[in-house]
């Protein structure tokens, strides 16, 4: 897991009725709302430190030039987690980024980003036991039409309760 | 006939392989594998039928399960009526199984478990043998896993040495292009998931690495 | 080989191998743009007092990376999804391979899939992932 999101703590280990009363009260409930506005530079930027050699994605002179598809995934929401959501025992992680761009995000255009809880589940791995929690961010113009969803699988790596 | 006894498919939460692909893929580029084993992550699928893929790509394509234990991860392989008896004693989807019971239920269902990626920190079996002891009840363990890091198939491997435990290999794949990195070798047949178990039983298999080739 | 139309496109087909620019600049570069700055991404020691074992490629760079490489094998390819797995931290100024290889091709869609990874020179996974993509039919 490449990004290490936050240290939390809470005073006991998730256990799995936690679980299932988390995913009750949170799934599918969008929770954040948040305004965008991007430049030409951020696009032009993002792109070719990928990498990226198509110019729709790093000519700002391009006649389709557009945000990278990519980059959806690297919106932050304005809270990461909904409010009062359960704190898990661990280290925050990045655990996989998956994007669907569907119509392109140009510069200047105001869009708006909304998040929501898409999932929650435990499993163990390398480093442990881990609470995984998939939060998805669909990206619309001012239209209310859907311009990409970008999905962030943050996983907390459990340590045990002090 | 050489079988991969560790896939996973979309299946899985983090399985990104369509079990058809698995199949063109090995097809297409003629790898040396007689069939796979569809081991989904804490469950058993008891939904899909891949017997018409398999009678059109002429592969074996068996089910079975991968389930978390105090000693990490294990492989369930058994007649789908041994694994249905298992799933209702032993809820798969908890990530804190005991191992003892995992295979104590096998055993007695007609079922046959094996510690995977022994070698791996944190889910491998040798991880935890300072903190739990030696299993009982062990008899084979995964010794090539295709999704290995460093040394941990040699830990695997000097783990079944020491203990006496037969060796088994699977490429742990998760996309198509992984699919029969490693598989294990046996001298007999193996067309259902009781032919799977009696030959495991029977012990007459190796585990066989197509790594060096693949990279 | 670059490919303009699906008819060009093959199953088993390995994409031309990218070697991604993993330097410190260029990683400060991508986290300015993207948002991204922190100490873990873009300074060694400051990673290593969190206990990483050097500065972190963000998992988005990689993602970025392996899109790259699909328009630089079909450069008129629309990406509809990239889906992206974690698996090993990509570290900063380490050198690192960016493969794929098409996995599924559906002719009525245009649509293809490809396997995509990062690996190191020991030829490890540190991040798996699938893309599908459409390509020209015609």
């Amino acid at each position: 897991m490449s990004t290490q999101i936050s240290e939390q703590s809470a005073d006991h280990n998730i256990e799995e009725a936690d679980i299932r009363a988390a995913r009750e009260q949170f799934l599918n409930v969008v929770y954040d709302e948040k305004e965008f506005i991007f430049t030409a530079e951020q696009f032009a930027d993002f792109a070719l430190a990928c990498g990226e050699t198509a110019p729709r994605y790093t000519d700002p002179s391009h006649p389709d030039f557009q945000a990278p598809p990519t980059f959806p995934a690297s919106l932050h929401p304005g809270k990461r987690l909904p409010d009062g959501y359960p704190k898990f025992n661990g280290l925050g992680m990045d655990a996989g980024k998956a994007a669907a761009p569907v119509r392109p995000i140009r510069p200047g255009e105001t869009v708006v980003g909304r998040t929501h809880v898409h999932d929650i589940y435990t499993k163990s791995g390398r480093s442990g036991r881990m609470v995984f929690s998939l939060i998805r961010m669909e990206i619309f113009d001012k239209a209310n039409n859907l311009l990409a969803s970008a999905d962030t699988s943050i996983v907390i790596r459990e340590r045990p309760a002090q | 006939m050489i079988l991969d006894l560790h896939a996973h498919s979309i299946k899985s939460d983090d399985g990104r392989a369509k079990v058809q692909n698995y199949c063109q893929w090995i097809r297409t580029r003629n790898l040396p594998i007689d069939g796979f084993v569809l081991t989904e992550h804490r469950q058993f699928d008891f939904e899909s039928d891949y017997s018409a893929l398999a009678a059109d790509s002429g592969l074996v394509i068996l089910k079975g399960s991968e389930v978390e234990t105090e000693y990490g991860h294990v492989l369930v392989f058994g007649v789908a009526t041994a694994i249905r008896r298992m799933t209702e004693q032993l809820d798969f989807t908890n990530i804190r199984l005991a191992l003892t019971d995992v295979l104590a239920v096998a055993h007695a269902a007609g079922a046959v478990a094996v510690p995977c990626h022994p070698g791996r920190p944190r889910v491998g079996m040798a991880a935890h043998i300072g903190t739990y002891g030696i299993p009982q009840g062990v008899s084979i363990v995964e010794t090539y896993n295709g999704g290995s890091r460093d040394n941990e198939d040699a830990i695997a491997q000097a783990l079944a040495s020491e203990q006496g435990y037969r060796g088994i290999g699977g490429s742990d794949a998760h996309i198509v292009s992984h699919i029969g990195r490693c598989a294990t070798r046996f001298s007999v047949d193996i067309h259902n998931e009781a032919e799977l178990v009696e030959a495991l039983k029977a012990g007459d298999f190796e585990a066989i690495t197509f790594r060096e080739q693949a990279a | 080989m670059t490919i303009n139309t699906l008819r060009d496109v093959q199953f088993g087909e390995e994409l031309p191998v990218f070697d991604p620019d993993t330097g410190i600049d260029n990683v400060r570069r991508f986290c300015t743009a993207a948002g991204w700055l922190g100490p873990r991404f873009t300074d060694h020691d400051a990673a290593r007092k969190e206990g990483l074992p050097g500065a972190l490629v963000p998992g988005i760079m990689s993602q970025g990376f392996l899109a790259a490489m699909i328009h630089r094998w079909a450069p008129t390819a629309n990406i509809t999804t990239i889906d992206t797995v974690f698996r090993a931290p990509v570290i900063v100024d380490q050198q690192y391979h960016i493969n794929g290889v098409v996995t599924d091709i559906d002719e009525e869609k245009g649509q293809v899939e490809i396997d995509l990874t990062v690996t190191n020179e020991a030829g490890e996974t540190r991040v798996f992932g699938t893309a599908t993509v459409l390509i020209p039919t015609a």
